[in-house]
């Protein structure tokens, strides 16, 4: 089958970038990075180390606190099985360094000398204090690149704030645009959508920084400092929102599933026969005669067509007068199919419509598959296998690789404290015991 | 002297359209990269067309809305039939002295116009190549369409947001619209890395859809690793970590923690809202001292379980104090006692009401040719040496047709002219603007 534009379908031409061949470099490979972060920068170090970046992750002796963040594997609460530290810590080495000890200061600058990066979300100023800051690290090293990503930066009167993510969508205008039309719940929250997309926000903006110093370093052999913000990162990311309010004084109102507007929108999200509930976008359903004969047909096959085959539908005019009938045969139609069966339907006949999918449905997915999203990272010290999520993009000229499972705490202590630094047996107890890794 | 740019010598041909392309390309453009937008007016991008944003008074055309001005910032924009020989030729000769060329159509349009992969390598063999297409280029679906909301759906975001028992909340904007632009300014600047190391470009094949996915990584392992159902009661858990009554699990927003809420301040209008969030036993005892140690507020609340377990009634006592202030004041009272607690911002508070952004320069003024004084957002990230700059406001559209195609590819001013007889910079079926008939003087 062809669909109407004149595009192949099911398994046919699915080539188009081809991921590189993983004998290759990354993107970033024979970069250095050194990480002090929580989890409001990790899932930057993330995007580097998974993209070639040596990435060396230092954590106070015990690991980092968002270690007990859950869920955990096979639900056993253990700091080094926290599912979300596995997802955010890929392909970074670990040490363990006490900062606030004389000792732990001295092996980071000396770390912070062979680094190109160092990339913290500690308090503002915090490394500053320990003598840890931009200047301190690049009088010797010229070409760092420091990004300090905050809760709110490092100046400004909102700078000591406590945060959270939900606090940081609050104050970043997520919340504002997101929730509930009365109708389907009564007296309705503002909603704050999850999975810590505050700290993703703030950490693709200050992963742009950083590749923008990259590549001015490039041009001038310079480093420098970023002073990145989550606030202002989520404060950008609104879409319209603040360019409606500066061009007509309006504050939009939120909507179920659907762009937050000044006005009133048509439903667009509809519940399927198995539970499942469909999106069918404000604008991508636009009925013309002949989308609406296609729909006809389709729902036809079915015998659920009611009336749409009728000849007077080939009318624009009669499309807008009897949309709520239309509707209501789609909603029927919907509620007599299912939710993939609903989708692929739609999306053959060039409807742009999503499936609202949950990782039961998005797990295993042919198209997913066909670009080899699911990643096997190997657990050595569990004797395990897991699946874990790939690449947004495929680089055909570098390949972006989990190169390793998140380190344990202090992995990597002897072979970078020792290997790289030099340091020998009896130090490296010596530090141990007086508690500085 | 201004400080230099750090994207500097970068150009970038920008076919793209409505929200996310156009939107990776405005932060190469705001980094300092020249940004070419190349248009057609007969394909106006939508956000030309967006009816939200035209200012009262401002005359209604493709050069007047908001939206687009703001998403479109620090470029320069051609107009080129691509469906003429001539003008395809044009826009070859401009990716033959380009470094990034970056797009969203759907997944095979660059290919039928004869500007896929392989030919762009042909014409510029280090060019760096991002495609945005919903599904991607490769994959079996890759034809399929999406727009933001669609993606979101797809991709399992919609899923995490809203209450439990209710339709899913979802996201109140096209989030992977602006995510998926990041994720497109993120692939040309890692490629641009790449290629200042090895002298190698390469394709870049982004798919919106998946790049919600990516953001999902907890709900994901927690599927994939333990097998977890992901409908289930209770979830998504509304404002908190856990829904009153639910079991106990991690529900992907960081920690376990009550209290954890959306709340109502005074005067209980629409964005009355503020939220808290406690996520230690310490940080609920400063809480309760700042509400001055209320009766209620007993030894059933002093660990998470006790404060689990009675949320219900834990959320309506502490709702009856914050409707007692204004949500900064509240913010600030919980900040100086060492609460996480933050005002739910609208779009007018971020504007006009918060002193952080207003410090921080967030949004700058610049003379707009049909909106007159506006603002534009500027970088959240403030660089020591090449700081990101908001330089020139959004292409009316056709603006630049003669300072690129002339000064940049060498077309003659003869040649330009004819372009515009016969429809090849300009569509014979239109009128043209004045500011494009005072170009070609």
């Amino acid at each position: 089958m062809t669909s109407p534009n004149g595009n192949p379908q099911d398994g046919v031409d699915i080539g188009g970038a081809r991921p590189a061949d993983l004998s290759l470099p990354g993107a970033l490979d024979g970069l250095r990075v050194l990480e002090i972060c929580d989890e409001k920068g990790q899932f930057c170090g993330k995007l580097l180390a998974d993209n070639g970046a040596d990435l060396i992750k230092i954590e106070p002796p015990g690991g980092e606190a968002c270690r007990s963040f859950g869920p955990f594997l096979d639900d056993v609460p253990h700091r080094e099985r926290s599912l979300s530290f596995w997802h955010y810590n890929t392909s970074k080495r670990g040490i363990t360094l006490n900062l606030e000890t004389q000792q732990g200061q001295e092996l980071f600058k000396q770390l912070a000398a062979t680094a190109d990066i160092v990339l913290e979300s500690r308090k503002p100023s915090y490394l500053e204090s320990l003598g840890l800051g931009y200047e301190a690290l690049s009088a010797d090293n010229p070409g760092l690149i420091m990004c300090s990503l905050t809760p709110y930066g490092q100046t400004g009167p909102w700078r000591d704030y406590l945060s959270s993510d939900i606090t940081q969508m609050a104050g970043g205008g997520q919340m504002a645009s997101s929730g509930y039309d009365d109708i389907d719940v009564p007296n309705p929250p503002p909603i704050a959508p999850g999975g810590g997309n505050s700290w993703h926000i703030g950490a693709h903006y200050a992963y742009i920084g950083l590749m923008a110093a990259l590549y001015y370093r490039f041009l001038s052999g310079e480093g420098q400092y970023i002073d990145a913000s989550i606030h202002e990162a989520c404060a950008l990311t609104t879409e319209g929102a603040i360019a409606i309010y500066l061009s007509t004084g309006e504050v939009v109102q939120r909507h179920t599933g659907r762009h937050a507007a000044p006005d009133m929108s048509p439903a667009i999200q509809f519940p399927t026969g198995d539970g499942g509930w469909l999106n069918t976008t404000r604008s991508g359903t636009n009925l013309t005669p002949a989308r609406l004969r296609l729909l006809a047909e389709w729902f036809d096959q079915s015998g659920m067509a009611e009336d749409l085959n009728d000849e007077r539908y080939q009318d624009p005019e009669v499309i807008a007068a009897e949309n709520d009938h239309i509707v209501q045969v789609m909603k029927n139609f919907f509620m007599n199919s299912t939710l993939m069966d609903s989708f692929h339907g739609g999306q053959q006949r060039d409807f742009p419509w999503g499936a609202i999918r949950t990782m039961d449905e998005l797990v295993g997915d042919d198209h997913l598959t066909d670009r080899e999203f699911f990643k096997e990272v190997e657990h050595p010290e569990l004797g395990r296998t897991f699946t874990y999520p790939g690449p947004a993009m495929l680089y055909n000229g570098s390949p972006w690789r989990i190169s390793r499972r998140a380190p344990l705490i202090g992995e990597h202590n002897s072979e970078i404290l020792q290997g790289e630094l030099g340091l020998t047996n009896s130090q490296l107890l010596l530090l141990a015991e007086g508690g500085a890794i | 002297m201004p400080l230099p740019t750090p994207l500097k010598g970068i150009r970038v041909v920008d076919f793209t359209w409505v929200r996310a392309g156009p939107w990776a390309a405005r932060w190469l453009g705001t980094l300092g990269a020249e940004v070419v937008k190349v248009e057609w007016p007969l394909n106006l991008d939508t956000l030309r067309q967006n009816r939200f944003t035209v200012p009262p008074g401002v005359e209604p055309g493709p050069n007047s809305t908001g939206q687009f001005a703001d998403t479109n910032a620090n470029k320069r924009g051609i107009s080129v039939n691509t469906r003429t020989e001539e003008g395809l030729e044009l826009v070859k000769r401009l990716i033959s002295v380009s470094d990034v060329v970056i797009e969203n159509f759907s997944s095979r349009i660059m290919q039928r116009w004869g500007l896929g992969y392989e030919q762009l390598k042909k014409i510029r063999p280090d060019i760096v190549y991002v495609s945005m297409a919903g599904f991607g280029h490769t994959g079996r679906y890759h034809w399929y369409g999406t727009m933001g909301p669609a993606a979101q759906a797809l991709s399992g975001l919609t899923h995490l947001s809203g209450l439990p028992g209710a339709p899913p909340a979802g996201w109140g904007w096209s989030y992977l619209d602006d995510t998926g632009g990041m994720y497109g300014a993120i692939s040309a600047l890692t490629a641009l890395r790449h290629r200042s190391a090895t002298g190698k470009g390469q394709h870049v094949d982004l798919s919106q859809m998946i790049t919600g996915i990516t953001l999902t990584g907890p709900a994901f392992l927690d599927k994939t690793v333990n097998g977890r159902q992901a409908r289930r009661e209770g979830f998504p858990p509304g404002n908190r970590t856990v829904w009153p009554g639910a079991e106990v699990v991690n529900n992907y927003r960081g920690p376990i923690a009550a209290p954890h809420n959306a709340y109502r301040t005074s005067p209980g209008g629409y964005n009355d809202w503020a939220t808290i969030a406690c996520l230690s036993d310490d940080e609920w005892h400063k809480l309760v001292k700042l509400m001055g140690g209320p009766d209620w507020a007993d030894s059933r609340f002093d660990t998470i379980d006790g404060r689990l377990e009675h949320q219900e009634e834990m959320d309506d006592h502490i709702e009856k104090w914050t409707s007692t202030m204004g949500k900064y004041e509240l913010t600030e009272k919980c900040q100086a006692a060492g609460v996480r607690a933050m005002a739910v911002q609208s779009s007018q508070d971020r504007v006009d009401n918060d002193p952080q952004l207003r410090h921080r320069d967030m949004y700058v003024p610049m003379d707009h040719p049909m909106l007159g004084p506006w603002k534009f957002q500027n970088a959240p990230f403030k660089m020591s040496k090449s700081p990101a700059r908001i330089a020139n406001p959004p292409p009316m559209i056709g603006q630049h047709n003669r300072e690129v195609l002339e000064d940049l590819l060498g077309v003659t001013h003869e040649d330009l002219l004819d372009g515009y007889e016969n429809g090849v910079f300009w569509p014979t079926t239109m009128d043209r603007y004045p500011y494009i008939e005072e170009a070609l003087r």
